[in-house]
Parts: structure tokens; sequence; C-alpha cells
């Protein structure tokens, strides 16, 4: 237990760790002078070389890399060009209205992905599945944004009854909430068929089914309990793959998140407030991810025991 | 399951053999005769559609239709079906289907780059990790691990903000975001091919470890891991449009499609086709490809649960 524990924390340092030198090499590959691009557009000398001697460019490259780590772990990822405030404060400021997003968004996919996926596996390869197949396929291809227009459009300005955008009442999350949902839905419903009907199939239920076991407890509690594990792991993963989608739908919305302050640090070339928000969103998404995996062990003995490979 | 126990008890007694009791009816409500005529059709819905947009994107200089940047300011916002614009115009009065037509040449040439190259990188570390083992697992696992878990999409800005919004540059950034996919695929599949009898005898043949790797394992595996990389061109695809609704697309003249529903947007209350009709376009495509995908690894499936197919 203390192992597997110690190994998934490791894990997750080595991510962050990777993801820091990854911008980092990124930022020292870019074309033309680092001090420019951090500067923003038509910088003065002065202020290139306070930059340069900020940045320490001066120093050899394991020495500029050793200071990007310093500053990183003082919170420091430099000033944001446009608000003329520390990227990482004017980051944080946003994160939560990203997290209530996501987090409306996880929890509708997984109250509707579970029973559907369940539906599914349990009427597997019958016409009604194929139908509710083909649906999910079509859920998964829309472009997210596309369907946020059309919500919007339907919702907000043919029939008015829920805000076009913003984040001022709660119904102003209805809307994001089910675009960023539909992908997800479509996703989860199928790894939990898959799942289920694997687990369905499989020799324990067949024997706790002769042994007089009811279908609705041989769902939920025996094949369901198999299941658990590989489509909470997915959850975990796609959290990554939802703050994608969170990105585009907050623009769409104009939900005054993450994903829209990173769309216009891109269009005024506000390098160290993307840089910021790229660290800020991935150590989200590694912590929650390093949070589903210490729920292992209260599902799965084998974790537990220190069995699992 | 019933049948052929009813058949079972009498058939000693009896001195001619009865005819089967499984009739064609029986047959055709068989859940492996079910099975195989859902993937069929899948397979047909899926070509179809593909077909539908692939056939005039690869057409469209050849169709008589306007310029994609032709702007005809008299003729601003008309609905589709009026003066021979079959989608309408937009806001300066470019035809809308011509718009979507070359925009869907930019999508579908950086998707297709994309994925070949994600394909080449994916399949190549995958074997890698999967027939070396060792170090070369560890490594190539946890790096495919550690992207799998980050939001990439900020990732992807990041470095679009950096290095220009060129083709090049997009495709390269598709490729390194989808290669995981293929990777992760393509090992499990080594995995198991490397067990087989066959490379054993490849061994005691006096093949070096690589020629048995790239002669006889990867050709094995080739076909499954390719129908990955036709689901990941769907996915190239949406993210394509995604960055270039995010204004991270290649830039003008190029119209994209994202760009193509992001200047539609504003218009949204009054030109509903603007966002629409593209939006149609390229939901008919993926969900086309991702039918076919689908169809396809229905129709191969022979594998166990643990190699789950994403």
């Amino acid at each position: 237990m203390l192992r597997y524990l110690a190994r998934r924390v490791g894990q997750s340092v080595l991510t962050v760790f990777l993801t820091v030198s990854t911008v980092f090499v990124l930022i020292r590959m870019a074309p033309g002078d680092p001090a420019a691009a951090m500067a923003g557009p038509n910088p003065s000398t002065e202020d290139l070389n306070r930059i340069r001697e900020q940045l320490g460019l001066t120093e050899s490259l394991p020495a500029q890399y050793w200071i990007f780590i310093k500053d990183l772990l003082g919170g420091d990822l430099g000033t944001s060009y446009a608000f003329r405030a520390p990227a990482l404060d004017v980051v944080l400021d946003r994160v939560p209205y990203t997290v209530t997003l996501a987090i409306s968004a996880i929890a509708v996919t997984t109250v509707l992905a579970v029973p559907l996926g369940v539906w599914m596996a349990r009427r597997a390869d019958t016409k009604r599945e194929l139908g509710a197949s083909i649906m999910t396929i079509a859920g998964q291809s829309m472009p997210d944004f596309w369907i946020g227009v059309m919500l919007l459009t339907m919702f907000a300005v043919v029939v008015p009854v829920l805000p076009a955008s913003g984040f001022t009442t709660w119904g102003g999350l209805v809307l994001p909430t089910v675009t960023v949902a539909t992908l997800q839905l479509a996703l989860i419903s199928r790894l939990v068929r898959r799942e289920m009907a694997a687990a369905l199939a499989s020799p324990y239920v067949t024997v706790a089914r002769s042994r007089g076991v009811s279908e609705r407890a041989l769902t939920w509690r025996y094949a369901m309990r198999n299941s658990a594990i590989p489509v909470l792991t997915a959850l975990g993963t796609r959290f990554a793959a939802l703050l994608n989608g969170v990105v585009v739908v907050e623009v769409v919305f104009g939900w005054p998140g993450v994903g829209s302050l990173v769309v216009r640090a891109l269009e005024t070339r506000d390098y160290p407030l993307i840089q910021a928000t790229v660290l800020v969103t991935a150590s989200l998404a590694i912590l929650v991810q390093l949070l589903i995996d210490l729920c292992y062990p209260l599902l799965d003995p084998r974790v537990r025991l220190g069995k699992a490979a | 399951m019933s049948i052929a126990a009813e058949g079972a008890p009498g058939a000693g007694a009896r001195p001619e053999p009865r005819p089967s009791a499984v009739t064609p009816r029986l047959m055709a409500k068989a859940t492996a005769t079910r099975r195989r005529r859902a993937a069929r059709l899948k397979l047909w819905i899926g070509s179809a559609c593909t077909l539908v947009v692939v056939v005039p994107i690869v057409l469209a200089g050849v169709l008589p239709l306007p310029g994609p940047n032709e702007q005809d300011l008299s003729k601003r916002r008309l609905p589709p079906l009026t003066d021979g614009h079959l989608f309408g115009t937009d806001q300066l009065g470019r035809d809308l289907l011509s718009r979507v037509l070359h925009g869907g040449q930019v999508s579908l040439s950086i998707g297709l780059l994309a994925v070949l190259v994600s394909g080449i990188i994916g399949i190549v570390a995958g074997a890698a990790a999967g027939y070396y083992g060792r170090w070369v697992d560890t490594v190539v696992s946890r790096l495919l691990e550690a992207q799998l878990s980050l939001p990439l999409l900020m990732m992807l800005l990041l470095v679009v903000a950096l290095f220009g919004p060129s083709v090049t540059v997009i495709t390269c950034v598709i490729a390194v975001a989808q290669w995981p996919e293929v990777a992760r695929l393509t090992r499990s599949l080594v995995l198991v091919e490397r067990e087989k009898p066959y490379v054993a005898a490849a061994q005691v043949l006096g093949l070096r470890k690589f020629a048995i790797l790239i002669r006889h394992i990867i050709p094995n595996i080739v076909r499954q891991a390719t129908l990955v990389v036709l689901l990941l061109l769907a996915q190239a695809v949406l993210l394509e449009s995604a960055l270039s609704y995010l204004g991270a697309g290649p830039q003008r003249p190029f119209a994209t499609w994202g760009r193509i529903i992001s200047d539609g947007q504003d218009y949204i209350t009054t030109s509903w086709w603007l966002v629409t009709l593209p939006g149609l376009v390229i939901a008919l495509l993926v969900i086309g490809v991702n039918l076919v995908g689908d169809g396809l690894r229905d129709r191969t499936r022979r594998r166990t649960r643990t190699e789950a197919d994403r």
C-alpha cells in the first residue's frame, strides 16, 4: 500500500517535471529572441536588456534551466504582459471557474454515462443497441465548439430560456456543461458498455446466475464492481481531455475561466501567461489523476494488499 | 442454447440423422450474424457519409464554384439556395460552399499528414517498447502516460504561439498530440506477438532481433495498428478545427473550418447557415470516418478485453 502510494506520487512528480522541462525547451527553441518573445510586441532596448538579465540568458543552458526551475518553485512564472500582474496570480484567479465547469460536466457525464453503458451492455448486439451505439459515435464526432454555438442559438437566442454567456447565475452553467458532457458521455458510455459486456460474459457471472442471483444484483453488485476500476481510470485520464474541451467551450460561452484567458493571451502573444496556464492546468490534471488513483485501494483489495502489477 | 439440448437425447435411438434444427431464420437471429450485420451497416453508413464530404472536397477545384476568397459585397449573407449559392454567402459575400470545400482541403491534408507522422512515430516507439522491453519500455511508457495525463491543448496553443501558425507547425503539433494512442496499441500488440512460436523459430534460425522485429513482427501487427490510425484521422480533423476556432489555425488566406465557424458566430442571430452548415459538414465527415473505423474494428475483433481499443 505504501509502496503503491510512493510509486504513484513519484510518477506524478515525474510528469510535472517533464511538463516543466518541455515548456523550458520549447521556449528556448522558439525562433527569435526569447527576451523579445517574453516582452511582447515592440519592446524597447532597455526592456530587452532587463528581461535578458532577468531570464539569465547570459548564463549557460544548464544554469538557465536551474534558474527557471528555481523561479517556478518560488511561484514566479513571469509577469503577464497584458494584465501587468504576476502571470500565476492571473491564472489562479480564473481556476475556480474552470474547475466548477469541469466538475459539473464530469458529474453529469458520470450520472448519465454509467446507466447508458450498462443498458447497452445488457442489450448488446440488438437493434436498439446498434442505434444507441451510432448515436454515441455521432456524439463523439461533433466539434464541441459547434455543439456549443448550436445550443447557444437554440436556448439563448431562438428560445431565450438560458443566459448566453458569462457566469452570473447558475443557469449560465447549464449550456456549457451540456456541451462539454456530450463528448465525454459518448466516450465513457462506450467504455462502460465494453467493460460491462465483458464482465457479464465472464464465468463468475454465469456461476452466480446459476445460483439464482437476480439480474439486477448480477449487474450492479457483481459485474459493476469489476468494471468500476477501468471506468474510474478512464475518468481520471479523461479529466485531462475534458479540460481541453472546457478550454474550447469556455471561449464559446464567454466563461470567465482559464480557457478564455489563454485564448486572449494567444491573441496578444502573452507568453508568460500561456506558460502559466499550461503549468497550472497540467498540475490540476495530474492532481486529479493522483487523487483518483489513490481511490483504487478502496475499490480493489488486490491494490490494497500490494499484489497488483 | 436450447436447440442443441433438444436434439441430443433422442439422437442415438434414431437410425437416420435428423436434419439440423438450426433453421435459416434462427441463423439470421443469431448474435454472430447480427454482429456481422451491424458491422456491415456501420461500414456502409460510414463510407457514405465520408464520401459525401470527401469527394466534393477533392473535386473543389474542378467544380463550377466561385473562388473561396472572391468577395461580392452586394451579395452579403444570402441564405442557402439563392442565386446559385447552395450554402448561401458569408458576411463578405463569399460563397460558403466554396469556402467550406477549400477549407476542407486544408483540414484534410493537415489531418492526413499528421496521422501519417503520428502513425510512424507511434508504431516505431510502440514496437520498440514492446519488443525490447527493459529501459526502452520504461521510457516510452512513462512518456506516453505522462502525455496522456496532460491537458495537451494548452501546450499546443503555446507551441503555435511560439513557432507561428504555419501548416507545418500545426501538422507537427497534431502529430505529437496523437502518437501515444498508436504507440500504446502497437506496444500491446507486439507484447502478444513476440511470444508466438514463429518468433522463437526465427530466433533459432539465427535472425537478429532487429530483423525479426522489422521483417516478421511489424508486418503482422500493422493491419490492426492502421485501424487506430483511421480513428485518429477523425480526431485530427476535430483538433485542427478546434485549433483554428481558437485562432491558432493556419492563417489567412486559408479558409479553415474552425475559422469559418468562429467568423460566422458573430452573425448567428440573423444568418444561421454560416455556423450550422460548416459544422454539419465537419460532423458528417468525422461521423463517417468513426463509423468506418468502428465497423472495421468490429469485424476484425478477435482479441481479449485487456487490449482495450480506444
